[in-house]
């Protein structure tokens, strides 16, 4: 199975939070949900450099990363892409990304009504992004797709 | 000086343990780190995690692991409980599915956030 098999584009394309699963240096996990975008056969999801999840891919590259429709009237569907990942710092990736991010999760509907819902907590959302960026600077890191499978469907808790 | 936060207390995410929305574990395995989406049951304070029996390689009781259980699609609706303990065995939990391996995540590190919840906290470091 691979990521153009149209299964798995119906989940990459409809999922919103991807769950990244790394290990640090000593080989301690950790996982962490993420916004992401698909994009040529690779994942981007973002991050900043100075989390553990981008920390965690500059030590040992290999990753892990589960997806699932939100909000799915059907039957639950995971898909799970294991691979190698790296962390990208670039100006030009990390625009590219912004306005993938833009056109998925804020110039939408729901995405409008959402941040019209929330305006009080708009300014707060951006010095929490100045706070983090006072940390570091954004980043993606980038899967290079190895394995892909949908795990077998049931009812989980 | 202050700075904002996400991070909320337990107690104000007690709801996700009680409606799971979606969960899952981390381990190390040989070949890497490892996602798998578990059923998680929250008795009586403990953290019961069901792989299913056919999860493509089973952690071992005392390995570290970390359960994240979250929900929300759009910002200010992310909502997540993080999880680090060791894994200890479990016998099934009551009324829940058959077909999986139960084990219990003993806490030793647990954060809550929700970004619903975002207010500018007095910074403490």
């Amino acid at each position: 199975m691979n990521v153009d098999d149209p299964a798995v584009f119906a989940i990459l394309r409809r999922c919103r939070v991807a769950r990244i699963a790394t290990l640090s240096r000593s080989g301690r996990p950790s996982v962490n949900p993420l916004y992401f975008v698909y994009l040529n056969g690779r994942i981007w999801l973002g991050t900043s450099d100075w989390t553990l999840a981008a920390r965690n891919v500059q030590a040992d590259p290999r990753v892990s990363v589960l997806f699932e429709v939100e909000r799915d009237p059907g039957p639950r569907r995971v898909l799970r892409i294991s691979g190698r990942a790296s962390v990208r710092t670039d100006r030009k990736g990390q625009r590219s990304y912004n306005r993938r991010v833009a056109r998925k999760y804020v110039l939408t509907p729901g995405g409008i009504l959402h941040y019209l819902a929330h305006l009080r907590l708009l300014r707060l959302m951006h010095f929490y992004h100045a706070q983090s960026a006072e940390k570091g600077q954004a980043c993606i890191i980038e899967v290079t797709p190895e394995h892909v499978e949908l795990l077998p469907t049931e009812p989980f808790g | 000086m202050k700075r904002v936060s996400r991070n909320i207390d337990l107690d104000s995410a007690r709801d996700l343990l009680e409606r799971v929305p979606r969960a899952c574990l981390c381990f190390a395995r040989e070949q890497g780190p490892q996602a798998e989406p578990v059923a998680l049951v929250w008795q009586d304070g403990r953290y019961l995690a069901g792989l299913p029996l056919h999860a493509d390689g089973q952690p071992e009781s005392g390995q570290e692991v970390v359960l994240l259980i979250d929900e929300g699609v759009h910002f200010f609706d992310l909502r997540a409980l993080y999880i680090r303990g060791r894994l200890g065995a479990a016998s099934a939990a009551t009324g829940v599915l058959s077909g999986h391996t139960w084990f219990e995540v003993i806490p030793f590190k647990t954060v809550a956030w929700d970004y619903g919840t975002l207010r500018e906290v007095k910074d403490e470091r």
